[in-house]
């Protein structure tokens, strides 16, 4: 296994060798990546931020929670709900600002021969906020609440054949899990937020004990939470902060009125309109290129969709460069239509599709339609999602497509008729390829959206988890992509920047690919001076 | 408003009851209204709650599917409906649900499991403050406003005083609000906070600078209603028989305007006062979303798109009661401020 550690990661990073930012987002956002404690990221501005200084309480204001947000890491849906777990639990591996995967509570995660059992070593002199000692017992028990039929967890996906009656104490801090088929992509399916947080024997959500760099002191659902520092946190000196307030903001008016007025020291996911109003007086943005996205979904097994030729028009009827121009004023990566962009085994030499809606138009045509009205379903999912679906509709008009726009309410989408809308919307986080091909793009992925169902695609996905090697992977991802490029039911026009702001006194903000807030909530390397 | 008022008290029983029934109504003509009116205002929560009850079937989903969203598995929604107990039929899920209302168990919220008083109590307390606080200022303001006005009738400031009221009658709230955090807080003066945003387990009065927004946003909301109502009421006084009276007797025009045409006025204007306090319960979402104030109006938002039934219902039934509360107390109070009105019950 070719994992990356924390430690090798940043002294490649320190040499240059993992700059940031795709083309100049760093120039556009003035001053976006300063202070970075760890020695980490551009590597440009280290010198302004100073020594971190220990102390203090961050105040973040951030959208997206609601009265039924939990503490419970296994039933985590929104970004207040993954803000908690990643700054009170920790997992096994984790995935830093340049989307690359290294150990957090595991020391050693080793394969067999074939892939069908690994062993888990974790890190040593990890403890509790009561206390106790992390051992291999949590893990089991940890990985058993997962899968917990009765209140399955959202990373029960992520263990697929595993044997939880298979599971092996080898000593205090090693485990062996066995899994009813190859699983070579295990440590990378858990290196996102949906994952098995390590959690102790007969955890209580109420109390919230984990091991991460922060304890709770009080929560309100959809109002306030209160973090406090965990003195004994495994590493040291971090975190930097004595406390963190979360306040929730229904709005991103009053949130931007709350950083304006320093109520609040950073605020979470802005839309680029706002970026203006906030540098204008003085505060910062932090811009980062995300991995996150927000496809368009064609489902492949309903007309007209089931015919590959309609499919590969709806793509071509996207001009991506200007919708990203519209939506996110051009901060964010141009996509493809394949997922994981900045995982290591995505194929960047497939030739962009361009914008060609006469093609789009003959290709219809082959298909026997010239015109075709459908409904796109959209809703405020995601930021900039409603826009997007105005924006397509225009675009694609000149292709002789006419979509109907249905506006419903982010209850409404993800209701009953979730994953049966013909064409809708979407969003994802960043995953690595595998994984999200796990979650997405097979039969039986839990959220197969588009009701993707190729052979020959599962076929070289059982190959890879047969597959150790991480070349020889990497040349089977690349196939699959070419499948998802040619006939895949998901429209990826680009992958969207991710804009947070913060006060001038705020240090170690990075800048992020992981495609969620303030480099996927690492707030224990933030710092006030 | 007022029908109620006029219908006659329903037969309570039969032959003697009902003859001292009515000798006791004819007695206590303002006791027998608010007998009634509270009955019907009991039955009309009752009615409520069912239309409200029935109405959150007719959305689509259900807690489960809200709850968990972006990550609704067929097995994960499965557990949870079983859980939340989603999967009984309406009758037995509503039978339920009243039954322990009448034992004065509001349910546990759908959302999070907490008790849904303890979890609304505290937002209840946080919207009261604002609509009371507002209620107050308002009234106070437009009154005093509306009484120089009428006064001074078609003088300068009479001029200005009207045209601004229309003028912010005409502006929507979230502009008026808008338009005092940028003055106030953000662009030009920096004195006020821009949000509201109560800790949780905090009373809002512990921080009266947070309050002063969202106060003055509704209180200028509210004014130019209640402005032209005093105005309007007053100079109808001031035009009349007794007031000319008063004053050909001498009494200074201080006195003619607090002692004589005030009262006269007060009836009309309670009722706008009533019914502005009523807006204000419905109307306070918004300014709670400008402000990220934590009260009722965006709990109830965050309900409906929870469909979290029990909170939905209990604060439909709190804001119901308080309508009722309302109307019943300011027809009551216009009743006792007019000697006339009094006498023809």
């Amino acid at each position: 296994m070719s994992l990356i550690t924390r430690r090798s990661l940043l002294e490649n990073a320190a040499k240059g060798g993992l700059a940031v930012g795709a083309g100049g987002l760093i120039a556009a956002c003035g001053g976006s990546s300063s202070g970075t404690s760890s020695a980490a990221t551009s590597g440009t501005s280290t010198a302004a931020a100073g020594t971190p200084k220990p102390g203090g309480s961050l105040h973040a204001g951030l959208t997206g929670g609601s009265s039924s947000d939990t503490c419970d890491p296994n039933t985590i849906v929104n970004n207040t709900d993954y803000c908690r777990a990643a700054n009170l639990y920790e997992g096994l591996v984790w995935t830093n600002a340049e989307a690359q995967m290294y150990y957090r509570l595991a020391e050693e995660m080793t394969p067999n021969k074939d892939a069908t059992v690994w062993t888990i070593r974790l890190r040593q002199g990890v403890t509790f906020h009561n206390g106790k000692d992390v051992t291999a017992d949590d893990l089991i028990f940890s990985i058993n609440r997962v899968l917990n039929p009765k209140a399955p967890g959202e990373a029960a996906n992520s263990l697929h054949g595993i044997i939880a009656s298979g599971m092996k104490k080898l000593d205090s801090r090693t485990i062996t899990v066995p899994f009813s088929k190859p699983y070579s992509t295990f440590p990378e399916s858990l290196a996102n937020n949906i994952t098995v947080y390590v959690l102790p024997e007969g955890f209580d959500p109420k109390t919230a004990i984990g091991t991460g760099p922060f304890k709770l002191q009080s929560f309100t659902p959809g109002q306030q939470t209160i973090l406090t520092k965990n003195e004994n946190y495994w590493n040291s000196p971090l975190p930097y902060l004595d406390q963190v307030i979360m306040t929730d903001y229904a709005d991103e008016t009053s949130q931007v009125n709350a950083l304006l007025s320093s109520s609040v020291d950073v605020v979470n996911l802005l839309s680029q309109t706002t970026i203006g109003t906030v540098t204008g007086s003085g505060k910062k943005v932090v811009i980062s290129d995300g991995g996150g996205w927000n496809p368009f979904t064609m489902r492949v097994d309903q007309a007209p969709f089931n015919d590959v030729r309609v499919r590969q028009a709806f793509r071509l009827a996207v001009d991506r460069e200007k919708m990203l121009q519209t939506v996110f004023g051009g901060h964010g990566t141009i996509g493809n239509d394949i997922f994981a962009i900045w995982a290591p085994e995505y194929d960047h030499s497939i030739p962009q599709r361009q914008y060609d809606p006469e093609q789009a138009k003959s290709l219809l045509k082959a298909a026997g339609h010239d015109s075709l009205s459908l409904t796109l379903v959209t809703g405020d999912i995601a930021q900039g999602v409603i826009n997007m679906a105005q924006v397509y509709a225009q675009q694609a008009a000149p292709a002789g497509i006419n979509a109907k726009l249905d506006q419903v309410t982010v209850t409404d989408f993800y209701g009953p008729n979730y994953l049966k809308w013909v064409f809708a919307q979407d969003y994802w986080y960043y995953s690595p390829y595998f994984p999200q091909v796990n979650q997405a793009t097979l039969p039986g992925s839990p959220f197969n959206e588009t009701h993707f169902n190729n052979a020959k695609y599962i076929n070289l996905y059982n190959q890879a988890l047969a597959t150790l090697d991480v070349n020889m992977r990497t040349e089977i991802a690349h196939e699959m992509q070419m499948i998802d490029y040619n006939e895949g039911g998901y429209i990826i026009p680009f992958f969207p920047a991710v804009i947070d702001g913060y006060l001038p006194n705020v240090n170690g903000i990075l800048q992020s690919k992981t495609g969620s807030s303030f480099n996927n909530w690492d707030f224990e390397h933030i710092w006030k001076s | 408003m007022s029908v109620a008022a006029e219908t006659p008290l329903p037969a309570p029983g039969p032959g003697a009851t009902r003859r001292s029934a009515r000798a006791w109504s004819r007695r206590h003509p303002v006791w027998s209204m608010v007998v009634v009116r509270v009955a019907l205002g009991l039955l009309t929560i009752f009615a409520v709650s069912i239309v409200i009850f029935l109405a959150t079937q007719a959305l689509p989903g259900n807690a489960a599917y809200a709850v968990l969203g972006h990550t609704a598995t067929p097995q994960r929604l499965q557990a949870l409906e079983a859980q939340l107990h989603l999967n009984r039929s309406l009758t037995s899920q509503y039978g339920s649900w009243i039954g322990g209302v009448l034992q004065g168990n509001f349910g546990t919220s759908l959302a999070n499991g907490e008790k849904v008083s303890s979890l609304i109590g505290p937002r209840l307390e946080n919207s009261a403050v604002l609509v009371i606080g507002a209620g107050i200022v308002g009234t106070l303001f437009a009154g005093i406003l509306g009484l120089i006005a009428a006064a001074r009738r078609d003088k300068l400031f009479d001029h200005i005083a009207s045209v601004t009221a229309l003028t912010i009658t005409a502006l929507p709230e979230f502009v008026v609000a808008i338009a005092l955090v940028i003055v106030f807080s953000v662009n030009v003066f920096h004195i006020l906070p821009a949000v509201s945003a109560i800790p949780p387990g905090t009373s809002p009065l512990s921080d009266v600078n947070a309050l002063i927004l969202p106060i003055a946003t509704l209180s200028l909301v509210i004014a130019p209603y209640i402005f032209r109502m005093v105005r309007g009421a007053m100079i109808e006084a001031l035009e009349s028989d007794y007031v000319e009276m008063a004053e050909l007797k001498g009494i200074s025009r201080f006195r003619v305007l607090l002692v004589h045409a005030l009262p006269n006025s007060l009836p009309p204007v309670i009722q706008v006062v009533g019914l502005n306090l009523l807006y204000l319960a419905g109307g306070i979402v918004v300014v709670e979303y400008v402000f990220n104030y934590p009260g009722i109006g965006a709990a109830l938002v965050d309900a409906v798109s929870n469909r979290d039934i029990p909170t939905i219902q209990f604060i439909v039934l709190i804001l119901a009661a308080f309508y009722v509360f309302v109307n019943i107390t300011t027809d009551v109070i216009a009743l006792l401020a007019s000697p006339r009105r009094r006498a023809t019950r």
